[in-house]
């Protein structure tokens, strides 16, 4: 079945080997979609529909009914803020659709900061080619399909 | 099955006494070591390992998404 992951974020596409971070980039944890975000304080929604399998103010993981798990991470080395500005909608085990706001943020302080905000959105261990994505550059809004999963 | 990583990869970071703090990252675990450069990166990679970056005494084990669990394990043997 085709799973229809959706953007996290406002912002537009990049390449996940642009993410500056070589876990993410080399995709050692699967392949994906980076989002570079716009605009100040939003909330990070939930790509796909499934339960919050992990959950950290900066990154989440919902996992589909089907063990497919996406991976979203707000920011690069955001692990440093120690959750200062990220605010948590959900808990861990809860269930949740698709566009349903997980963690409010603000990608705008975390460039502040210093850190990158750039969003990798993450197909955890999913095959080469598994994936369907748009090219670079292309602007989504939060809820909009970011790529497909095949699988 | 009893899972084993936790034991082998403690031992490849050096073991307990090499490991200052470890923390689980969604798939990494963030280790903060004495000293970064006994690091054993095939013994880690044989226990699960699907990448390490090192930087200097920082080591970052990508172990995928049970790192939360198996970096508790770890603390758990320390």
């Amino acid at each position: 079945m085709t799973l229809a992951v959706h953007s996290p974020v406002a912002g537009t596409t990049i390449p996940l080997g642009e993410v500056p971070d070589p876990v993410f980039a080399q995709a050692m944890v699967g392949p994906g979609v980076a989002v570079r975000p716009e605009g100040g304080r939003a909330d990070a929604v939930a790509p796909i529909d499934g339960t919050v399998a992990t959950l950290h103010p900066h990154a989440f993981v919902v996992a589909a009914d089907d063990g497919r798990a996406v991976l979203v991470h707000l920011g690069i080395d955001t692990v440093k803020q120690q959750g200062e500005g990220f605010s948590l909608h959900v808990v861990q085990g809860e269930s949740v659709r698709a566009g349903q706001p997980v963690v409010s943020w603000d990608p705008d302080a975390v460039t502040a900061a210093g850190y990158s905000p750039v969003v990798p959105v993450i197909a955890l261990d999913a095959t080469d080619g598994t994936l369907t994505a748009p090219g670079p550059g292309a602007a989504v809004s939060a809820g909009d399909e970011l790529f497909t999963w095949s699988g | 099955m009893a899972d084993d990583r936790p034991e082998k990869i403690l031992a490849a970071l050096g073991g307990a006494d090499n490991v200052l703090d470890i923390e689980g990252c969604i798939t990494r675990l963030r280790c903060e070591l004495e000293d970064g450069s006994v690091v054993d990166e095939a013994a880690l990679k044989k226990a699960g390992a699907h990448g390490v970056v090192r930087a200097g005494d920082v080591v970052q084990v990508i172990v995928g998404p049970e790192a939360d669990t198996i970096a508790s394990d770890i603390q758990d043997l320390m």
